[in-house]
């Protein structure tokens, strides 16, 4: 999920960066003095979740929480976002200084599109409605990213339909996995913190 | 039915690499370059084409790695060599030896001649061809031993972990003091 340096061209990367700040900036002026702790804390955890691998067959895949990120946060997963990928870049070596626009982009936007297309659904009916919906967001933002990867090696010259299909087959379990993740969250928060759905609702 | 699973296998096959990190080393093996390429959790590109380009980006040659994500590559320049592979989906290995390290491997060594051959006293009957089966033992000895040091140079602790947590709940803290500040002015 993370490119590295020097894997894309030079335009996508100057157009990521550019992309990222535009999204880091909306997250910012919509990150109220209520919502900083949440963005922190999922921040974290998806600073976090990127080092827990999933044993799938002979191998493992890492979990990403984008989904779970967005639906919570709104416009200011860009932030959020792009805090947990900027400190993997530094202290794990994941992806790299150059492409982290790039990255933030792919890994940001699908979880804004997740918020604006289930946010609505997720905050109202029965907390298992919600959490339903969630899950669907939640796989939905993996789903997204594994489609913005591809397309932006594609933009740099790699063949498109291979890059995406591996990319998008190797990523089914973590779509599988974090739907489930994303919908018992969801159903906890709704219980616990109805009103940590207000926002994304009204927005 | 059969064919179906057998190329959703194919598909999904190869990929778990993608969840990792490509780490890239190349040594002097004699007179050649010695490359390994592979994942940060142990897997090797198998087969992979290797570009041998020089410092100004001409290309100098080609490798391609074996089943254990080994290639070689004999030298004919004392310049920088760098060894670029593609590994797809976004994955990319480079790694350079210097020009010095490549003077060496050639017999060329510009300065640490004298401090080499002080270092390394005449042994007392041991053959040219005998010295080489000794350097190929240590090297094979020691291919292990360095396959593990690079996998634990990726291995993160608890306390990078710990740190990098530190370092997002202090930069949300700042933030929430700054607007808490601004929100108390207001």
């Amino acid at each position: 999920m993370h490119i590295v340096d020097g894997a894309l061209s030079n335009p996508v990367v100057i157009a990521g960066a550019f992309a990222a700040a535009g999204g880091i900036a909306l997250g910012l002026r919509s990150l109220t003095l209520e919502r900083i702790p949440a963005a922190g804390v999922l921040s974290a955890s998806f600073f976090v979740a990127s080092l827990i691998h999933v044993p799938i067959g002979p191998s493992s895949v890492h979990l990403i929480l984008n989904g779970l990120a967005g639906i919570l946060l709104g416009w200011a997963a860009f932030p959020a976002l792009f805090v947990g990928l900027l400190l993997q870049t530094v202290f794990f070596g994941f992806g790299g200084v150059t492409v982290l626009g790039a990255n933030t982009v792919n890994i940001a936007l699908p979880a804004v599109l997740a918020w604006m297309l289930f946010g609505r659904l997720i905050g109202r009916g029965s907390p298992l409605a919600g959490a339903i919906w969630g899950g669907i967001g939640g796989g939905f933002a993996i789903a997204a990213t594994t489609a913005m990867v591809a397309a932006a090696l594609a933009l740099s010259g790699d063949a498109f339909l291979p890059a995406a299909r591996l990319v998008f087959f190797a990523h089914i379990p973590v779509m599988a996995i974090e739907a489930v993740l994303t919908g018992f969250a969801v159903l906890l928060a709704r219980q616990v913190k109805p009103e940590l759905f207000q926002t994304g609702a009204s927005a | 039915m059969k064919a179906l699973i057998v190329a959703l296998a194919l598909i999904i096959g190869p990929a778990p690499a993608l969840a990792h990190k490509v780490i890239a080393g190349v040594f002097a093996a004699g007179s050649a370059i010695e490359g390994e390429i592979g994942f940060s959790n142990g897997d090797m590109a198998v087969e992979a084409q290797v570009l041998v380009l020089g410092p100004d980006g001409t290309e100098l040659g080609q490798a391609i790695t074996d089943a254990d994500g080994f290639f070689t590559f004999v030298p004919t320049q004392p310049i920088a060599h760098l060894f670029r592979a593609d590994l797809g989906a976004g994955h990319l290995a480079e790694v350079t030896m210097p020009a010095d390290e490549v003077a060496a491997i050639l017999g060329l060594a510009p300065i640490k001649s004298a401090e080499v051959t002080e270092t390394a006293p005449p042994s007392s009957a041991l053959s040219n061809a005998e010295r080489q089966a000794i350097a190929e033992a240590v090297r094979n000895e020691i291919r292990p031993l360095r396959r593990e040091i690079a996998a634990y140079k990726e291995h993160t602790g608890l306390q990078t972990i710990l740190g990098g947590i530190g370092y997002i709940a202090g930069l949300f803290g700042l933030g929430f003091y700054l607007a808490a500040r601004r929100k108390l002015a207001a």
